[in-house]
């Protein structure tokens, strides 16, 4: 079937059900917002574990949540989720229906001795009789007064490895930031990857705006049209890449520029029959991988940027001027329209045996 | 939507039954969203009038300094048994202005009076065990839309489907002359004789072909599964197929026209097509891995193949034009070439295997070891040299193969792949790279690090142009074009008949060999300051390259303060040098006939391949300095305003090639929480680059043999410069206000960037025409500038009726102006002698678009 | 409990015509606040005339005691309390919806609406200038290790009760000012009246009253308490001795 009948029929029957639905406000009970929350069993964080054996065991990521270490309240006691919640309730209705929320609960509710708000906060004694005092519970906000390498830490505790695993050293860390400044998992900030802003987008732009805003230039990657985002070639939690490698870039996802590129522009992978250098190299060398005002991310126009390397005799070094475009006196298809492009079109290389110039 | 779901059954078949994902690092996909909503549904969700928390005004900030987004509603949600569920739908019109503009709708299919799926999303949620999955879908047509489903555990397994396709339109107003757009053979249209057409004729089949719209829908599906096999372990595993359809311009090379349009031949000789190239392939991305996070080991092992897949091998054109032989030779026939080829991107398959190690240390440190290997290969069949019929080059009198005519070869022993010296590509290359790296953390006061990277490329296989059957080397230059416009330019070289032609014979070989090592130590002298520095020394070892080795060392320094409580700072600097050793400008020669034994050097010495002067960017010396300050300045508890100031300066040691690029930056943004629903935010900014870079102007028409600047080929008088200055200017505002339960939002985005190139020379023979030349004062002019200026406005309300329906209204608003010299004059006609244009260019536009959308919460 | 919340939800959401009527107003430029609870989370510092208080203060004194030293206990004493927290309920008694349970029954309602936003300044003023007065149960009940002081100061965390001192002072004196003026409505508890604090508390459980931001807060506290733990607190609060005027 047609793929946009296809859709629209399904938007049909979906908007008919819910409007039915909406309308009628169908006999089901409704969760009130917080109720979750609010009929949650009290912590057992002093004994020894009772587990709930008419429950699910606990789901492996959750099994080994315990209550996170501060070293500002060595003498704190955990209080549980329950004493939080009494002052927190907003909080805990916003965190109702997170990731965490909904793992850590579930775990707390099969294995009692398995914190929920002091996973990540740690023991809540010393904060209940003094919320003012900073540092008293593991905060990840500006004034909190826990240093940042503590929440770090904390947040690794469990999310430890992986994309993560080069977090020391890099870039990021070096600069001091911490995970909650981009990411905030106490509510449903962004539809995934609990960021503290929108999108993951929105939440590098929090500081990297000058790079958010080459993406409004005339070509550009669809990021600003939400198609991509900043992750699909950073790890923003670090990498092996230098960055000071003609191959490689600020917290690349791979080992090369190239490789990242590929990802989505596979056909250019090749190898092919007759290589260009400096596009094997990177294709950083041409391309301005955030956006540019010539067309296709070009760093420079075309025949310039070609005849930054291209000196060689005959055609290529001639100095090109308006007078060579279509309104000139000397129109040239040096110039005009894709340039040089236009006969060196498999500039990327090419296959054909008679491709060495990719002309073919 | 079920239709298409049905295309991730096969990948649904691959995938192991235990086994989404998507995350930052591996792998692509990490959003997915529109430009109806780049936020992918969370813009349409309304801040909890109650605010974040009871206790505080306002949102906290991060340890940065900025204020968190205000928090949404919580849902409602309904019971049905265990599970929990609540959603959204919204669903719509939008009306627009039938007349598409590339630039507007480069990537959203807006089409006029189509019904909108603004978002459908509804969740799940079993509170017992953590078990959650969720729809999303949101389509703006059926070239632009995506739907996704997730279901899982919290902290055990999730697995994701979802099915995406995205258009990319690339040109609005293209006029292709041929017949077979978006096939792999594009034929003249009846009127035109293909290699015989007037450049008259060309142009009124140009005026008379449809507008056509060029452009690429990538339709992507894919499946992703992660799971926890233990507290320790974690395995994924994400399939994804992208399918590519569509139209590019692109090229099609039969000789100069430039060359012949002027003194002293006048000719409309040569052929310049810009052809259409059919898109149509798909690729097969496939992530996997184990990872391991115990107390003291972590383990990470993973796997990425990608396995590419082009319909086409290759397409053919005709190109329309009659070529002519150069009139300089008395009785010189071009052969009646007109089939030109191009071939496609080959078929490719890319394996890499990766395994890190990291282990705790004392002194509250961590070691780590990562090792992968890798591969990519293709072995597309090769097409032919040529593609033409009867035979190319120069006839003497007449076009009969014979004695008589030595610079005319048969295409029967080059239209065949029994001219290739091998049947198929046969290229690969293979990855290696080690890394290992510690950090250690003795006191709180002190961190240190070091690391060391090694990582190679090597290049297996190199192709030699040699043609069995002739027993030639070489190639047919350009469809043959050149070799039957210019007497023997055919591009062969062969002992006996052509000892002195050079021409490529091999392929390039790149083989690139990377040793990286750093180390670095960040200082928190205070509890508020922290100084960092970082050392780090690259050796980068190309082979076949203009240097065999380039080494840089960089020096990074970072200065974190927060003393004081109203600002965060932070301020990088690095300074990089590059150097190598010795630059040689011509590394190229085992390319060429040159090196073939038999080679006879022509009269004069062998042509040098460039000038001596020539320092390649990327292999140059260069000096690098970058400043990067970031501010958040918190003035009240309701504001933030976040600046930064970026520069980076490079000088490039190189006479010839490029010399400086420069560039500075700033951007100022303001947010202010007004209330616990209403926010402000504006921004300015503002930006700057120079590019400047130098070339020489030959002077012995191609058999200069003297490669050194200020020779007798490379005279000083031939050098030229230019300077390509960009310039941006943005500003904006976002204002998101409620009155009563109405929710306005009001979106400006401004971008004005201007280009300007300008070049000076040092001797009129610099010119590519120095007759002729008008713009220029002496020694020196500009072009005009490029512009692209975008004004963008979106606002809206949103007005509930009850408590779960609400209406949003919006109207968005875009003028684009764009002004790109290349195509300067293409509106009047897209033929200029022998040459004939395919795309118009960029075009300004002007379009406004009204959305209207209920939106219910399920 | 669920009722309430119910309520409370809808508070915040009205009708259409209205929502459509407040378009118009926005390009007035109007400015409305979409939460319809009083916000007590800015605060600041209030100023009023103690002698004009003074003159308003004669019918409260009918039930609050002379110079706000309630002698029945069921009535609060208002001596010493802080302005700003005397201010904010009578504002939460001005708006309040009387047909609610708990505002149905008090007297307060009616009183609160023949006052002007000057009078309730006054009022707060002059009530917070007064010097308050042990009760005359006070000094009977030494303070020591009780049940009452261990859950104002620590709370007990197996039934999920949070420590009083938090908010309402190390010494039961009111929000600590020092670390944001949102303190200022957080009551001093002190020497106060046990049936008093008890009836508040209950009601508090009972999910009344809703109608400013911090009933939310002392809700969610009240509901982790029960009638032994209430009485406890209470009973311990009212035999300290009253805090010292500065």
């Amino acid at each position: 079937m047609d793929l946009r009948r296809c859709g629209a029929v399904v938007s049909a029957v979906l908007a008919s059900c819910v409007l039915v639905f909406g309308a009628t406000g169908i006999g089901r009970a409704q969760q009130q917002r917080g109720d979750i929350a609010k009929s949650l069993p009290a912590t057992n964080l002093s004994s020894e574990k009772q587990i709930d054996a008419s429950l699910p065991p606990p789901a492996p990521g959750f099994a080994r949540a315990h209550v996170a270490d501060n070293p500002q309240t060595p003498d704190a006691k955990p209080v549980g989720m329950k004493t939080c919640v009494a002052c927190h309730q907003l909080e805990a209705d916003h965190f109702t229906h997170t990731l965490h929320s909904l793992g850590l609960i579930a775990a707390n509710k099969s294995d009692p001795g398995i914190p929920v708000c002091e996973a990540c906060h740690g023991p809540g004694s010393a904060h209940a009789q003094n919320p003012q005092g900073k540092g008293l519970i593991i905060a990840y906000t500006k004034n909190g007064g826990t240093p940042i390498e503590v929440q770090t830490k904390t947040c690794l505790t469990c999310h430890a490895g992986g994309p993560r695993d080069h977090w020391s050293g890099s870039v990021h860390q070096r600069n001091g930031l911490s995970c909650s400044d981009c990411h905030n998992p106490m509510a449903k900030f962004s539809v995934e990857g609990s960021m503290a802003k929108m999108s993951i987008n929105d939440t590098c732009a929090q500081c990297h705006k000058d790079i958010r805003l080459q993406f409004n230039r005339r070509s550009h990657m669809p990021l600003p049209e939400g198609q991509m985002s900043c992750d699909d070639c950073h790890n923003p939690h670090g990498s092996l890449s230098s960055g000071s490698s003609l191959t490689s870039f600020p917290l690349a996802k791979t080992n090369t520029v190239n490789e990242t590129c590929y990802q989505c522009h596979a056909e250019k992978r090749g190898p092919f029959l007759f290589e260009h250098a400096p596009v094997r190299e990177s294709c950083l060398n041409c391309h301005s991988p955030h956006g540019s005002n010539q067309s296709t991310l070009l760093v420079a126009p075309v025949p310039f940027l070609c005849q930054q390397c291209h000196t060689q005799q005959r055609h290529p070094n001639d100095l090109q001027t308006a007078n060579s475009l279509k309104t000139g006196k000397n129109p040239d298809e040096r110039i005009m329209g894709r340039g040089c492009n236009t006969c060196h079109a498999n500039i990327h290389g090419s296959n054909a045996p008679s491709g060495s110039r990719f002309h073919e | 939507m079920t239709c298409r779901f049905i295309r991730l059954l096969p990948l649904a078949c691959a995938i192991p039954a235990t086994l989404a994902h998507a995350d930052s690092g591996i792998g692509v996909d990490t959003w997915r969203g529109n430009k109806l909503d780049p936020t992918a549904g969370q813009a349409n969700e309304p801040c909890d009038a109650r605010g974040t928390t009871w206790l505080a005004p306002l949102q906290r900030r991060s340890p940065t300094g900025n204020l968190y987004n205000c928090a949404p509603e919580s849902p409602l949600a309904h019971e049905i048994g265990e599970w929990l569920y609540y959603g959204v739908l919204q669903v719509g019109y939008i009306g627009t202005g039938d007349h598409d503009v590339a630039s507007w709708n480069r990537y959203a299919d807006w089409r006029n009076g189509d019904p909108v799926l603004g978002l459908l999303q509804v969740n799940f949620e079993r509170p017992s065990d953590g078990s959650y999955a969720e729809v999303r879908a949101s389509r703006i047509s059926s070239d632009d839309q995506l739907y996704q489903a997730v279901f899982g555990r919290a902290g055990a397994y999730k697995v994701q489907a979802f099915v995406r396709d995205m258009p990319n339109i690339l040109s609005t107003n293209a006029k292709p002359i041929w017949n077979g757009v978006g096939t792999n053979n594009l034929t003249v249209p009846v009127g035109l004789t293909p290699g015989a057409s007037t450049p008259a004729q060309v142009a009124a089949a140009s005026a008379a072909a449809p507008t056509t719209t060029l452009g690429v829908k990538r339709s992507k599906q894919g499946l992703s599964a992660s799971t926890y096999l233990s507290p320790e372990w974690t395995a994924y595993v994400d399939l994804s197929e992208e399918e590519r359809k569509g139209t590019r311009a692109y090229g099609g090379p039969f000789f100069f026209a430039f060359a012949f349009a002027g003194p002293p031949f006048f000719l409309n000789d040569g052929g310049v097509d810009e052809t259409v190239k059919p898109i149509n392939d798909s690729t097969i991305n496939i992530n996997g891995g184990l990872r391991y996070a115990g107390a003291e080991w972590r383990f990470d092992f993973s796997y990425s193949g990608s396995f590419y897949r082009d319909k086409y091998t290759s397409y053919n054109y005709q190109s329309p034009f009659k070529l002519t032989a150069l009139p300089a030779v008395p009785g010189a026939i071009a052969a009646p070439l007109y089939q030109g080829q191009m071939s496609m991107e080959p078929d490719n398959d890319y394996h890499n295997f990766r395994a890190t190690a990291t282990r705790k240390i004392p002194w509250n440190g961590e070691i780590s070891l990562s090792a992968s290997g890798g591969r990519m290969s293709q072995d597309d069949t090769l097409i032919a040299p040529i593609n033409c019929q009867g035979v190319f080059g120069i006839g003497f009198g007449n076009l009969q193969l014979g004695p008589a005519n030595p610079l005319l070869m048969d295409c029967s022993k080059w239209n065949t792949t029994d001219a290739l010296s091998r049947k198929t590509a046969d290229m690969r290359i293979d990855t290696s790279m080690v890394d290992a790296r510690i950090v250690l953390n003795p006191t709180r006061e002190w961190s240190l690090r070091g690391g060391v990277k090694y990582d190679r490329q090597d290049y297996r296989n190199v192709y030699l142009s040699y043609n069995p059957l002739t027993g030639q080397y070489g190639y047919p230059s350009e469809n043959g074009a050149q070799g039957s416009i210019v007497p023997g330019e055919l591009g062969l070289w062969d002992p006996k008949g052509a000892p002195s032609a050079l021409t490529r014979v091999r392929s390039l070989p790149l083989d690139i060999q990377t040793i990286d090592a750093n180390v670095g130590a960040d200082w928190k002298f205070d509890q508020k300051n922290t100084l960092s520095a970082n050392l780090d020394y690259n050796r980068y070892e190309p082979t076949n390259r203009e240097r065999s080795q380039i080494d840089a060392s960089r020096v990074k320094l970072t200065w974190v303060n927060r003393s004081l409580d109203w600002l965060t700072l932070r301020v990088n600097y690095t300074y990089l040098k590059q150097t190598g050793n010795t630059y040689d400008f011509d590394p190229y020669e085992h390319t060429f006939s040159s090196s073939l034994p038999g080679y006879i050097p022509p009269a004069g010495g062998t042509p040098s391949h460039t000038v001596d002067a020539m320092r390649k960017y990327d292999m140059s010396s260069r000096d690098e300095n970058k400043i990067d300050v970031m501010a958040t300045v918190m003035p009240r508890d309701d504001m933030t305003l976040s600046a930064s100031v970026r520069g980076d300066w490079n000088s490039y040691d190189a006479q010839i090639g490029r010399q400086a690029y420069d560039t500075v930056g700033a951007t100022l943004q303001w947010d202010w929480q007004l209330a616990t629903q209403s926010s402000l935010g504006a921004y300015v900014a503002w930006d700057r680059s120079r590019l400047g870079m130098s070339n020489v102007q030959d002077k012995q028409g191609g058999s200069g043999v003297d490669p050194s600047l200020g020779g007798p080929n490379y005279a000083l008088t031939g050098q030229w410069w230019t300077t390509d200055a960009q310039r941006d200017w943005y500003a904006g505002l976002t204002f998101n206000h409620n009155i009563g339960r109405a929710r306005f939002d009001l979106n400006w985005n401004y971008l004005y960037s201007r280009g300007l190139t300008d070049y000076s020379y040092a001797g009129s023979s610099a010119l590519a025409y120095p007759a002729s030349v008008s713009d220029a004062g002496p020694g020196g002019g500009a072009f005009p500038n490029m512009v692209y200026r975008v004004n963008s406005i979106t606002a809206g309300v949103t007005v509930p009726f009850t408590e779960r329906v609400s209406l949003r209204l919006f109207e968005y608003y875009e003028r684009g102006r764009i002004s790109d010299w290349h195509y300067l004059g293409f509106d009047q006609g897209l033929v200029v002698g022998n040459r004939v244009y395919t795309d118009t260019g960029p075009q300004s536009y002007k379009q406004n678009l009204i959305g209207m959308l209920v939106n219910v919460k399920l | 409990m669920k009722t309430a919340a119910k309520r409370a939800h809808r508070l915040d959401r009205t009708a259409s015509p209205r929502a459509i009527a407040t378009l118009l107003l926005a390009c007035a430029g109007a400015n409305a606040s979409a939460a319809d609870f009083l916000d007590q989370r800015r605060v600041e510092p209030i100023q009023g005339d103690v002698a004009a208080g003074a003159a308003k203060a004669v019918v409260c004194v009918a039930c609050h005691g002379p110079n706000g030293n309630a002698i029945v206990p069921t009535f609060p004493k208002l001596a010493g309390q802080r302005a700003e927290y005397l201010h904010s309920r009578l504002s939460e008694y001005k708006h309040a919806d009387a047909k609610l349970p708990y505002y149905a029954a008090s007297p307060m309602p009616v009183q609160a609406q023949a006052l002007s936003e000057a009078d309730m300044h006054n009022l707060a003023a002059y009530f917070a200038a007064q010097k308050p007065m042990p009760s005359p149960t006070a000094a009977n009940t030494p303070p020591g290790e009780t049940r009452g002081e261990r859950l104002y100061r620590e709370g007990d965390s197996a039934r999920g009760i949070p420590p009083c001192q938090g908010c309402h002072g190390a010494n039961a004196e009111g929000g600590p000012v020092a670390a944001g003026d949102q303190y200022l409505v957080y009551p001093a508890l002190r020497g106060q009246h046990a049936p008093y604090l008890s009836a508040r508390l209950s009601n508090y459980r009972a999910g009344w009253p809703y109608r400013a931001s911090g009933d939310y807060i002392m809700a969610g506290v009240a509901r982790t308490l029960d009638d032994e733990s209430i009485q406890a607190v209470a009973a311990w609060l009212a035999a300290l001795p009253p805090q010292e005027q500065h």
